[in-house]
C-alpha cells in the first residue's frame, strides 16, 4: 500500500516537472558549487603547506623574518644578530634551525620593446645565498624549469613574469637595483614562497604578466648589481624546528603564543644592536598572508554557498509539497476515511525530497568533479598564476556537502509530511480546509479600496508564511547576485579609488633612504610637480601586527592639491609640527584596534615607540595605514623619503633616467590596467555566479506565483465564467506581481547588503580590511530585477488562465 | 412572452474521448423567448449541463447554430465567447462559489468593476430584493449556504444580464431553502425583467418554471410549459 501511496505521489509530482527539474537543478548547482569551491579550498591549504614545508619539493618557508626597514646590514653586523638570536633563544622547546642572511632588493627590470626602445619594469630582486630557507619553487610543471643560478651573472626569473617579458631560458636581461643596470643570464624560471601572490609591492592586485617581475640572484650577484659589499643583507630568515603555530590574524585566539614569545624576546635582541629592526612572523609576509586568507575565506565560503542554494531548493520543495498536499487533500481524506493509518500516509512526503535531493546531489557531485573543480582550478591558475599542483577533490567534503544538501533537503518535507497526515478528513470532505482569508487587520486596510485592488492585496497575503518563504528564497538567490556585484564595485572603488581618483601622481618613484635628491633634481630639471613621501613599517605598542606609517607632505581630501589624496570619514586633517604629532589612521585600524579621533596611540618602529594623536579617521586603505605629516615622522625615523610620488605633463616623453636612479617604479596606469585586467579576467566567473542568482530567483518567484495562482484556480474560473475580461484579471494579477517584485525585491537588496557584509566580516582580517558599500544604484538593480522576473510572469498566469477550461472548472465546482 | 432571445438549431456537442465518441448534445433545437423562466429536467448524462454551457458560451458546440438576440455566439473564441457573456449572461452555481475574501457587497462591486461600472446603490438594492440588505458587510463564511445562494443570485444580476443560467442551484441546499431561494430568484428576475434557465434534477422546483425541457442522451425528449 505505503509503494502505492509513494507511487502515485510521485506521478502527482512529476505532472510539474518544470518545478521538479528546476528544484533538482538548484540543488546540483549547489552541491557542484559546494564540491567546486570545497575542492578550491581543500587544493590551495594542502598545496600551500607542500610548498612551505622543508622537504625535497618544498621551500622551507622562514618562520621569523627580522627586517631592516632602513637600511642595510654588513656581513659583520648580520652575522652578530644572528649569533645573538641564537645565543639568546628563548624556547629550548622549539630550538633555532636556521638563521639565513638575505638581500632583497627592489629594483627594475628594462624591458626592451620591439622597437627597440626600453620599458622600466617593477622589480624585486633575491639574493639568494645559502639557500637553506625560502628557496625557490621550481616544481615539476610546464611552467618551470632550468636550474638555480649559481655564478654571479645568472638569475632565476619568476614564472610569473614569463609570458608577459617573452622571455626565454639562457636570454640576457638587464635589470637594475638603483646604481645602474646589469646583465643577467636567465638559467631558470621558477616561483618564490613571497612572491607566490604575484603583486608589485604596495599592491593587493595581482600583477599583469610582464607588469612586475621578480628574479633570485646569487648573493653576489646581487650584491653586484647594488654595488654593495660582500655579506650585505637587509634580512634574517629564521628557520626554527618543525612548524611551529603563529597567530592567524582571521581569529580572535592566539594560535601561535610560543612562537610570539620567541619573536618577543628576539625583539629586544635585535633591538638592542639595530633599533629600527622589526620582527614577524608568516603572518607579516603579505604573499602568504593573503593566500592563506583566500584559502580560509573559500574554506569558511563553500559551506555557506551549498547551505543558501540548498535552502533555496529546500523551501521551493517545501512550498511545492504543501500545495500538493493541498491539491490531494480530498484524496488524503478519502484515505484517511477508509482507515489508512497516518503512517502510511507520512512516509510518501518524506522520501519524496529525499528522491529529489538524490538526485540533485548525485548530479552536483558528477558536476563538482567534473565541471566545478577543474573550472576552479583553472580559474586559480589564471588570476594567482601558479600551477595548481597535487589537488585532489577531497572525499570528505564530498561527503560533507552532501551531508549538507539532503539533510536541508530531507528536512524540507518533514512538515508538509506531517501535515499531509494529520489532515483532519471531516474538515476537508467539508471543503473547509481550503477556506484561508486573509487577515481581519487586511480586510480592514483594504476596505476603503477599490474591490479589485482590494481583492488583489488580500489574495497575496493569504499565506503570509508562503510569501515570507519566498521572500527569504528571493533574498537568498539575490544575496548571491547582491554578494558578486556589491563586492566588485566596492572593490573597484577601492582599488580604482586609490589608484585612479585619489592618484595625482604618475610614477612612485622608490629610493634608497636618502637618494631622494637626486629625482628630486631630475624633476626639477624637468619642471615635473612631484612630492616627497616617507613609509615605515610599524606596528601597533603591544601587538606584532603591520601597519604603514606613511608620511605626506599635503594633507587634502579632494582637487590636485597633493599627489595622494585621502578619503576623510571623521575628524579632521592632522596639523604639522604638534606635540604629540597628528596622525589619522585607516578605518582597519579603529576596526581592529578600537582606536578613535581623540586618542593618543603608540606604535613602534622596532624598539622605538612613537605616540600620537588620532585626529581623523580615513576609509579605502586595505594595508592598516597610520598618516603622519612627512616631517613629523621624518623626526622620528631619522630618514627623509623612501620614495618620490611624481606627476608628468600630458605628451612628457620617459626615459630611463629615472629607473638608474631609483630602486623601484610603480606606474599609476599599470596598476589601474592589472585590476581591470583582474576584473576581466573574473567576468565570466562573475557573469557566471550573477546569471545563478537570477536563475534562482526566477525559479523561487515562479514558483510560488504559479502556486499562488493554482490555489485561486476557483476564484479565477468563476470571474472568468461570469465574465471577467482577461485583461482585467491581468491587471490584477500584474498588480500582485508588482507588489510582490517590489517588496521581494526591496527585502532582497536589503538581505544582499546586510549578507554581503556579514560575509565580508567573515572574510576581513588585519592585512586584509575590506568595507562593503551599499550602492543605491546596485541595490535599485537588485530590486529592478526581482520587479522584472515578477512582472514578467504575469503574461504566463494570464496564458494560464486564458487557456483554463472553463467546463471542466464549472464541473469541479459541482463536485 | 417577448421576443426569441436564444435560438438553437440542431446544436450538437460532441467529445473525443479513448473509449471513443461522446454524444453530449446530439441535434438540440430550442427557442427561448424573454421572460420566460425554464427549467432543463434529465437524468445525469442526459446533455442537459452541456446544453447550458453551450448557452453561456463556456463550451463551443461541435455544429449547429446558435444565436441571441438574431446575433451568432462566438464560439471558439475564450475572449469573445467571455464579452458575450459579461455583456447577456449571468451565472449561478450549485457551491455559490463566492470569493470568500470579499464581504457580501464586496462580491457585486467586484463583478461590477470587472464589467467596467461599479454601480455601489444599485449592488445594496439587489442584495435588499434578496433580503440581505442587512449582511452587507459580511463574509461568505459568516453567514449560512441559503444565504451565500441569494448572494450568488444577487451577484449574477448585479450587471443586469439578459439571461440568467443556473446549474443546480439548489442542489446543495435544503427543500425549505430551495424554496425560499427560488422564490427570491423569482421575485428577483421578474422586478429586473430576466430571463432564466435552470438544470436541476429536483422536480419539486417545477412550479417555479414558466416552461419544462427534458433532456435524454442529448436531445429533447419534451417541452412542456409549467
Amino acid at each position: 500500500m505505503k509503494i502505492l501511496l509513494t507511487k502515485r505521489l510521485f506521478r502527482s509530482l512529476w505532472r510539474s516537472k518544470l518545478r521538479l527539474v528546476a528544484v533538482v537543478l538548484i540543488i546540483m548547482v549547489g552541491v557542484m558549487s559546494g564540491i567546486a569551491f570545497g575542492h578550491y579550498a581543500h587544493m590551495t591549504t594542502n598545496m600551500y603547506s607542500d610548498i612551505y614545508e622543508d622537504s625535497e619539493e618544498g621551500v622551507n618557508l622562514a618562520d621569523v623574518w627580522v627586517e631592516n626597514p632602513r637600511g642595510v646590514w654588513e656581513s659583520s653586523e648580520s652575522d652578530t644578530l644572528c649569533e645573538e638570536i641564537s645565543l639568546k633563544w628563548s624556547d629550548a622547546d622549539l630550538p633555532m634551525v636556521e638563521c639565513e642572511p638575505r638581500l632583497i632588493l627592489d629594483g627594475l627590470l628594462f624591458d626592451t620593446e620591439e622597437d627597440g626602445s626600453q620599458r622600466l619594469v617593477p622589480a624585486v630582486w633575491h639574493g639568494i645565498d645559502e639557500g637553506y630557507v625560502d628557496r625557490v619553487w621550481m616544481p615539476e610543471d610546464s611552467c618551470c624549469n632550468g636550474r638555480l643560478a649559481v655564478e654571479s651573472n645568472e638569475i632565476v626569473l619568476d614564472a610569473h613574469a614569463v609570458d608577459g617579458l617573452g622571455v626565454e631560458l639562457g636570454d640576457t636581461i638587464s635589470i637594475g637595483a638603483g646604481q645602474g643596470k646589469m646583465n643577467f643570464i636567465i638559467v631558470g624560471f621558477g616561483y618564490h614562497p613571497m612572491h607566490l601572490y604575484f603583486a608589485a609591492p604596495g599592491s593587493i592586485v595581482p600583477a599583469e604578466s610582464g607588469k612586475f617581475a621578480t628574479g633570485y640572484l646569487t648573493s653576489e650577484g646581487l650584491e653586484s648589481l647594488a654595488n654593495v659589499s660582500s655579506g650585505t643583507s637587509n634580512m634574517l630568515l629564521i628557520d626554527i624546528l618543525g612548524s611551529p603555530d603563529y597567530d592567524l590574524q582571521s581569529t580572535d585566539d592566539n594560535e601561535g603564543e610560543e612562537l610570539a614569545g620567541i619573536i618577543d624576546s628576539m625583539l629586544i635582541t635585535v633591538t638592542d644592536i639595530d633599533a629600527s629592526t622589526i620582527v614577524y612572523d608568516r603572518s607579516g609576509v603579505e604573499s602568504v598572508e593573503f593566500l592563506r586568507a583566500d584559502a580560509e575565506g573559500a574554506m569558511k565560503t563553500y559551506p555557506v554557498i551549498t547551505g543558501m542554494l540548498v535552502i533555496v531548493a529546500g523551501i521551493t520543495i517545501f512550498l511545492s509539497l504543501q500545495r500538493l498536499i493541498q491539491s490531494q487533500a480530498r484524496e488524503i481524506a478519502i484515505l484517511r476515511t477508509l482507515g489508512i493509518p497516518r503512517s502510511a500516509i507520512m512516509p510518501s512526503y518524506i522520501l519524496a525530497p529525499a528522491v529529489i535531493g538524490l538526485y540533485g546531489t548525485i548530479l552536483g557531485i558528477l558536476g563538482g568533479i567534473f565541471l566545478g573543480a577543474p573550472a576552479m582550478e583553472s580559474v586559480y591558475e589564471t588570476v594567482i598564476g601558479i600551477p595548481a599542483i597535487g589537488g585532489s577533490t577531497v572525499n570528505s567534503s564530498i561527503l560533507e556537502i552532501s551531508a549538507i544538501t539532503m539533510l536541508l533537503v530531507m528536512f524540507s518535507g518533514i512538515r508538509p509530511a506531517w501535515q499531509a497526515a494529520n489532515l483532519d478528513p471531516l474538515k476537508v470532505l467539508r471543503g473547509q480546509h481550503e477556506v484561508k482569508l486573509s487577515s481581519k487587520t487586511m480586510q480592514k486596510f483594504t476596505s476603503r479600496l477599490p474591490t479589485t485592488i482590494g481583492l488583489t492585496i488580500r489574495s497575496s497575503t493569504r499565506k503570509p508564511i508562503r510569501l515570507a518563504f519566498t521572500f527569504f528564497a528571493v533574498g537568498l538567490s539575490m544575496l548571491i547576485l547582491g554578494s558578486m556585484l556589491f563586492m566588485m564595485d566596492s572593490m573597484e572603488d577601492l582599488f580604482l579609488g586609490n589608484a585612479g581618483e585619489n592618484s595625482n601622481w604618475d610614477q612612485q618613484a622608490i629610493v634608497f633612504p636618502g637618494m631622494e635628491d637626486a629625482i628630486t633634481e631630475w624633476a626639477d630639471e624637468n619642471a615635473l610637480d612631484y612630492e616627497l613621501l616617507l613609509t615605515m613599517p610599524a606596528s601597533p605598542d603591544g601587538d606584532s601586527r603591520q601597519l604603514v606609517a606613511m608620511g605626506l607632505d599635503v594633507f587634502s581630501t579632494s582637487g590636485n592639491e597633493a599627489m595622494q589624496t585621502l578619503n576623510l570619514v571623521e575628524g579632521s586633517l592632522p596639523s604639522e609640527g604638534t606635540d604629540p604629532p597628528e596622525a589619522l589612521v585607516d578605518e582597519g585600524i579603529q576596526h581592529f584596534l578600537g582606536w578613535g579621533v581623540g586618542e593618543v596611540q603608540t606604535i613602534r618602529f622596532g624598539s622605538q615607540a612613537v605616540d600620537f594623536k588620532i585626529v581623523g579617521i580615513t576609509e579605502g586603505e586595505i594595508a592598516r595605514t597610520v598618516y603622519l605629516h612627512r616631517a613629523d615622522l621624518a623626526v622620528e625615523v631619522d630618514l627623509e623619503a623612501t620614495s618620490v610620488l611624481l606627476s608628468y605633463p600630458d605628451g612628457f616623453g620617459q626615459t630611463t633616467d629615472l629607473g638608474d636612479m631609483s630602486i623601484g617604479i610603480i606606474d599609476k596606469q599599470e596598476t589601474i590596467d592589472a585590476m581591470e585586467s583582474l576584473m576581466e579576467t573574473q567576468q565570466a566567473f562573475f557573469i557566471a555566479i550573477q546569471f545563478l542568482g537570477v536563475v534562482i530567483a526566477i525559479v523561487v518567484l515562479f514558483n510560488t506565483l504559479i502556486i499562488n495562482l493554482a490555489e485561486r484556480d476557483l476564484e479565477l474560473a468563476t470571474l472568468r465564467v461570469l465574465g471577467a475580461p482577461i485583461k482585467r484579471i491581468g491587471s490584477m494579477m500584474l498588480g500582485e506581481h508588482f507588489a510582490i517584485g517590489l517588496i521581494g525585491g526591496v527585502l532582497g537588496a536589503i538581505f544582499s547588503i546586510l549578507g554581503t557584509q556579514w560575509m565580508i566580516s567573515q572574510l576581513v582580517q588585519w592585512s586584509f580590511y575590506f568595507k562593503v558599500n551599499a550602492d543605491p544604484l546596485i541595490s535599485s538593480y537588485l530590486v529592478g530585477i526581482v520587479l522584472f522576473i515578477s512582472v514578467a510572469l504575469t503574461p504566463l498566469g494570464m496564458w494560464r488562465v486564458y487557456r483554463m477550461d472553463l467546463v471542466e472548472k464549472v464541473k469541479d465546482f459541482s463536485t | 412572452m417577448g421576443e426569441n432571445l436564444v435560438e438553437i438549431d440542431g446544436m450538437k456537442r460532441y467529445y473525443e474521448m479513448v473509449s471513443g465518441t461522446v454524444k453530449a448534445l446530439d441535434g438540440v433545437d430550442l427557442e427561448v423567448k424573454g421572460g420566460e423562466r425554464i427549467i432543463l429536467l434529465g437524468p445525469s448524462g442526459s446533455g442537459k449541463t452541456t446544453l447550458l454551457n453551450c448557452i453561456a458560451a463556456l463550451d463551443s458546440p461541435t455544429a449547429g447554430t446558435y444565436s441571441f438576440e438574431g446575433k451568432e455566439v462566438p464560439r471558439n473564441a475564450p475572449e469573445e465567447m467571455t464579452t458575450f457573456r459579461r455583456e447577456n449572461i449571468g451565472y449561478v452555481f450549485q457551491f455559490f462559489n463566492l470569493l470568500q475574501d470579499l464581504t457580501v457587497l464586496e462580491n457585486l462591486l467586484l463583478i461590477q468593476e470587472l464589467a467596467g461600472g461599479r454601480d455601489e446603490k444599485r449592488a445594496r438594492e439587489l442584495l435588499a430584493l434578496v433580503g440581505l440588505e442587512d449582511e452587507v458587510d459580511r463574509f461568505p463564511t459568516e453567514i449560512s449556504g441559503g444565504q451565500q445562494q441569494r448572494v450568488a443570485i444577487a451577484r449574477s444580476l448585479a450587471k443586469k444580464p439578459k439571461l440568467l443560467l443556473g446549474d443546480e442551484l439548489t442542489g446543495n441546499l435544503d427543500t425549505k431553502t430551495s424554496s425560499m431561494v427560488m422564490e427570491v430568484l423569482v421575485k428577483a428576475c421578474e422586478a429586473e425583467g430576466i430571463t432564466t434557465v435552470f438544470v436541476t434534477h429536483d422536480e419539486s422546483l417545477i412550479k417555479f418554471a414558466t416552461r419544462v425541457i427534458r433532456l435524454d442522451s442529448g436531445i429533447v425528449i419534451s417541452d412542456q410549459d409549467a
